[in-house]
């Protein structure tokens, strides 16, 4: 079908919308000719991305499907490889905080998900995702730490947890509460 | 009363960690702070943030249904581009991505080669359907190499779902060989390896390789037949 002809050829700007600075710097970079490839390409990125953002794959699942519905209904093609990423990413970051705002209230969302990075789809991730909450959780303190690997790595119930730290299920919560107000301080970025 | 900000993202947590689709309330912006984090340590399990096949399939199939009613979408979308796009192989493609290509598709950057954007199909002028292995030979996740003389492929089972792609790698010609185990084809000359859609999966060169040639293949009673020379 020759469609390596056509990534070679064509590496005019089509996004709609105003690009931002990155987006002028492809030019000479791949271009995704049709749909079969954006979507080929990027379903699982996006997936992931906002899988990062909500924490469960149903969520994950209507988000991701609404970023790439938008995305088909305002991208031009063909265009280059670096923008239409660019475009995913931005549609993400609104799509999240919509998500945010419908479904929590979440006012300020929009500038919390602003944390996504614009190269999301494209960033080398070198260390496992495990070792990511590891380092995450490096960074606080203790009983901060005990509870969050308690519960996110070893999967450990509230009540389970408590026993463990000596303290009531109540006061668990407020700990964990606490620890992840602190986790979302410290470092949010090392998770994404 | 478990109504405590501590007690309604304990509930949130308690979701997540059970795979559940999280309930909903007014949160305030420390609670949507907590559970940002939450969501980012819940997705840090190992594997917990790839899509399953389903959920691949529904994405899939909601775009595609929003295409069919849309037609506003015509002015930016022709017809011709929609089918070739939702039709069956683009289904093919997406049950076909496997969780060893997602996890090494992350360390490098495809774009930034001539080669390693998409796939091509290969047409052979004057190619025709050859039968090249029956059914019966090709149970569900397995893959094997065939040769039509001029064209060595490899056929994939992919859970009842048959493809081909090229059996040669597209770095210096060496022939493929099939690891079902690891649902991938290794290159024995330079340790590169392609997953079972021809996707480059990892390589240890100076450049990326170009994903190998799809090859079209249907089944016909009990005959695997590829379009071939």
């Amino acid at each position: 079908m020759g469609g390596s002809h056509i990534v070679l050829a064509v590496t005019e700007l089509r996004l709609v919308g105003p690009p931002e600075p990155d987006d002028l710097r492809g030019a000479e970079a791949a271009v995704y000719p049709d749909w079969e490839a954006v979507y080929e390409d990027n379903v699982v990125g996006i997936y992931q991305l906002v899988f990062r953002r909500v924490g469960n794959a149903a969520d994950a699942e209507d988000l991701a499907a609404e970023v790439l519905m938008q995305t088909l209904k305002t991208l031009r093609l063909p265009a280059p490889v670096h923008n239409v990423r660019a475009y995913l990413v931005k549609t993400a970051r609104t799509v999240l905080a919509d998500h945010w705002r419908r479904h929590y209230a979440a006012k300020d969302a929009a500038a919390e998900l602003q944390q996504v990075p614009p190269d999301a789809l494209t960033r080398p991730r070198n260390s496992a995702a495990a070792d990511r909450a590891e380092r995450l959780l490096s960074m606080l303190p203790g009983n901060f730490r005990r509870i969050l690997e308690l519960r996110f790595l070893r999967g450990y119930s509230v009540r389970e947890a408590a026993n463990e730290l000596g303290v009531t299920e109540s006061n668990a919560r407020v700990l964990q509460f606490r620890a992840l107000r602190k986790a979302a301080d410290v470092g949010l970025e090392v998770l994404t | 009363m478990t109504d405590s900000p501590a007690d309604r993202v304990a509930r949130f947590v308690d979701d997540l960690l059970h795979g559940r689709r999280p309930r909903r309330f007014d949160a305030s912006q420390e609670e949507v702070e907590a559970m940002t984090a939450a969501a980012g340590l819940a997705s840090a399990r190992v594997g917990a943030d790839l899509p399953s096949k389903a959920a691949l399939d529904r994405i899939h199939g909601r775009l595609a249904a929003a295409l069919d009613e849309s037609p506003a979408l015509d002015r930016h979308v022709t017809r011709r581009m929609l089918l070739r796009t939702f039709g069956t192989a683009a289904a093919a493609m997406v049950i076909g991505v496997g969780l060893d290509e997602v996890a090494t598709r992350q360390g490098k950057a495809p774009d930034q080669t001539g080669g390693g954007g998409g796939s091509t199909v290969l047409m052979p002028d004057g190619g025709a359907w050859k039968p090249v292995a029956s059914v019966t030979q090709l149970p569900a996740g397995h893959a094997m190499t065939v040769s039509t003389g001029a064209i060595d492929a490899v056929i994939v089972n992919e859970g009842g779902s048959i493809s081909a792609v090229s059996g040669i790698c597209t770095h210096l010609g060496c022939r493929l060989q099939p690891d079902d185990a690891g649902k991938k084809l290794d290159c024995p000359c330079h340790q590169t390896a392609f997953g079972w859609t021809g996707k480059v999966l990892y390589y240890r060169l100076k450049a990326e390789p170009a994903n190998l040639p799809k090859i079209p293949s249907r089944v016909n009673g009990d005959q695997i037949e590829l379009f071939v020379v």
